[in-house]
């Protein structure tokens, strides 16, 4: 297995985290290492938590700073190896198979001729292991929502980077993909596909790094706006005031809060204005009433007179 | 910790040495790990001590719950370099460092204590004898005390994830209102079959069909906090934390002389952090029982935990109320009536030929539809393995 390629390769974290960060992605120092780790080991990286903290992203911009394809494969419950892998195009082949009738009646080596490259539908999987240098990065959305056998296909991929066609044999990869698994943990993946990959749990971002965020997302925001969504939004997610929410809001939704914000002309955040956007910080009834305007006054009120 | 060149293989032995010690604290790795975790630090190389933590963590941690645990280790581990003096370490708290070794958890500071020769290892069950003391277990006493669960120590831990995994809690599966395609159906499965068609050249060879998946039914858990079951409360909410938790819907309720909601301190993870968020919850640790005054609250308040009557509810008690049973009587059957199956678990059972004669034993004997007294339990595998064997009855 060859893996020189003529994307980019990164010495050190350092050029990784810049890298990232030109291509608009902000990594902390823990997520960077685990994703160096991918590159260097080789290895898969399974990356967990809370909806919106950035773990599709992150394969977006691996791509983009590695210049290669980002091939993606959305998983749901009741995926199937013919989505994932690979699928004979039947037409075709039927068509094939009528023609040669046609053309020398019986015989023929028409079995052979059926099963031939140009029949096969390459889906994600296969794509990723076909892609010719500098190869793919591969992003294996959401793998918790698929069911269990499926994760048990996923393991000869995962582990030898090689998959098996009956009617073709062992596919190895060209150039190992990169290889990025996303979940959101509705139910526990099972070990053997865990034991396989690195693993990174992502936190909600500390206050910089999503100020950093919104300011490269929403240019259109002013400095102040910026800072201000990102303090109300952090402090949201902090103690005591998270408890009182089911789902405290994701980096997706501050940038969305903050590009409303702007669409909205707003200068300054005050309660008024977080009581009329709720709507986008929150997505359950129960939060956006549990966001009340004295609640939205406290959040803004810096944390030193607090103290 | 052994001190040497990186190059010169030390490095390894440390690494070794770390992931053992991290398995002695239950987080689940194996030996290509620790291989991995090698290569991985030679990269990374010992520059900062904080990359290096980044780096053994993306490759030697793989569930979200185990992070704290490695960390507190790492913390511990690669400060005090002198494996010997660890012990006396831990005893006398050293000036340099942030953690107070006896904030630890307890797992992880069995992990880091030297280990005994393998004869004095202490069997896996805690097998403390449990005598109960009669004097509390009927107590009428609002007696008000927070519940103070300490964390797990390292073999608990791994009592409760070994049972969590052995024994399944088979919950019975009903069929439900959604459908996925499948062999067998009422429905057609229509783009299944146009699917099908296209494929085959336009030929119909197979009717797909949608059938109705399969759930779990929803499960409400009841656990008795009062003072006879004080002993057993922290790792029977170990044990059910660890074993409900892929259940998509479990509520878990504690009672004693109030009813308090365990729900939130379920959905952490991490099963210390439950027991502590449980802890602060619980405001009437081991006093007495009012089930009847609890369910009330239950009726009032969480009705709607209840789903559609389907709900398995398990009541886990050893049904010495001291309550009116005339309450109790409303309160249950109000109770039987919106769930599936009311199921009681009396773990207490103190002697042979044992009839539920108590008021409130007999009230909640002739309402549940099933019950399972237990004698005297020492151990926590058999109270799980009691907990399913009531489930699936």
């Amino acid at each position: 297995m060859s893996t020189q390629s003529a994307s980019p390769s990164f010495a050190t974290i350092d050029a990784l985290t810049q890298a990232l960060e030109q291509a608009g992605y902000f990594a902390d120092r823990r997520l960077a290492m685990a994703a160096f780790l991918a590159l260097k080991l080789q290895r898969p990286l399974l990356l967990e938590g809370e909806p919106g903290v950035g773990k599709t992203e992150l394969a977006k911009a691996l791509a983009k700073v590695l210049q290669r394809e980002l091939l993606r494969l959305q998983c749901y419950d009741g995926l199937e190896q013919r989505e994932a892998l690979y699928e004979w195009n039947y037409a075709a082949q039927l068509l094939h198979m009528r023609a040669a009738e046609l053309k020398h009646g019986e015989g023929g080596d028409v079995e052979r001729e059926v099963y031939q490259d140009k029949y096969l539908i390459r889906r994600p999987l296969l794509q990723a292991l076909q892609t010719p240098a500098p190869g793919a990065v591969l992003l294996i959305d959401e793998v918790d929502r698929a069911d269990e056998p499926f994760e048990a296909f996923l393991l000869e991929y995962l582990g030898e980077y090689q998959v098996s066609i009956p009617e073709i044999g062992t596919i190895r990869a060209k150039v190992l993909p990169v290889t990025i698994l996303t979940s959101n943990r509705t139910r526990e993946l099972n070990d053997a596909v865990k034991r396989r990959c690195l693993y990174h749990w992502l936190d909600y971002p500390e206050r910089e790094r999503e100020l950093a965020i919104v300011r490269a997302q929403v240019p259109g925001a002013s400095e102040a706006l910026s800072a201000q969504v990102a303090h109300f939004v952090g402090r949201l997610r902090s103690q005591p005031f998270a408890n009182a929410f089911q789902r405290a809001p994701g980096i997706a939704e501050s940038v969305e809060w903050a590009k409303a914000l702007v669409a909205l002309d707003t200068l300054v955040v005050d309660p008024e204005v977080v009581a009329d956007t709720a709507g986008i910080l929150f997505k359950q009834r129960d939060d956006v009433a549990a966001l009340t305007h004295q609640l939205a006054s406290d959040l803004l009120k810096p944390e030193e007179e607090e103290a | 910790m052994m001190l040497g060149d990186a190059r010169t293989g030390k490095l390894a032995d440390n690494i070794t040495g770390f992931g053992r010690t991290l398995r002695r604290a239950g987080v689940r790795l194996d030996s290509t790990r620790i291989g991995l975790a090698q290569e991985a630090a030679q990269l990374v190389g010992l520059a900062s001590r904080a990359d290096l933590s980044a780096a053994m963590e993306a490759v030697l941690v793989s569930r979200e719950q185990d992070r704290m645990v490695f960390r507190e280790l790492f913390d511990a581990y690669f400060r005090n370099p002198d494996l010997a003096n660890k012990l006396l370490a831990q005893m006398l708290p050293s000036a340099e460092g942030k953690a107070e070794p006896s904030r630890r958890r307890p797992r992880v500071r069995e992990a880091l204590a030297p280990q005994k020769p393998l004869a004095a290892a202490r069997p896996t069950a805690p097998d403390q004898e449990l005598e109960f003391d009669a004097a509390m277990t009927a107590s009428s006493l609002d007696r008000l005390k927070h519940a103070d669960f300490n964390s797990l120590s390292a073999s608990e831990y791994a009592l409760v994830e070994r049972l969590a995994r052995e024994v399944p809690l088979a919950l019975p599966q009903v069929r439900a209102r959604r459908t996925r395609p499948g062999p067998q159906g009422a429905r057609m499965h229509w783009p299944g079959v146009m699917q099908g068609a296209a494929r085959h050249g336009g030929e119909l060879l197979r009717l797909p069909r949608l059938e109705r998946r399969e759930e779990a039914l929803p499960l409400l858990v009841l656990v008795d906090v009062s003072g006879s079951m004080e002993r057993y409360a922290r790792l029977l909410l170990s044990f059910l934390h660890a074993a409900t938790h892929n259940l998509r819907r479990r509520d878990v309720f504690a009672f004693g002389t109030h009813l308090t909601d365990l729900s939130p301190a379920f959905r952490l993870t991490d099963s210390d952090a439950m027991l502590a968020a449980a802890s602060a919850r619980i405001a009437d640790f081991a006093g007495g029982t009012r089930l009847g005054a609890s369910l009330a609250t239950l009726r009032q308040q969480h009705a709607r935990r209840l789903v559609g009557r389907r709900s398995l509810v398990l009541i886990i008690s050893d049904g010495l109320d001291t309550g009116e049973p005339q309450d109790l009587e409303r309160e249950l059957v109000w109770l039987r009536g919106r769930c599936r199956r009311l199921l009681w678990l009396n773990p207490l059972l103190r002697f042979d030929g044992y009839a539920p004669v108590a008021r409130g034993a007999a009230v909640l004997h002739r309402q549940a539809h099933g019950m399972l007294a237990v004698h005297n339990l020492a151990q926590l595998q058999d109270l799980a393995a009691s907990v399913a064997r009531v489930i699936t009855r």
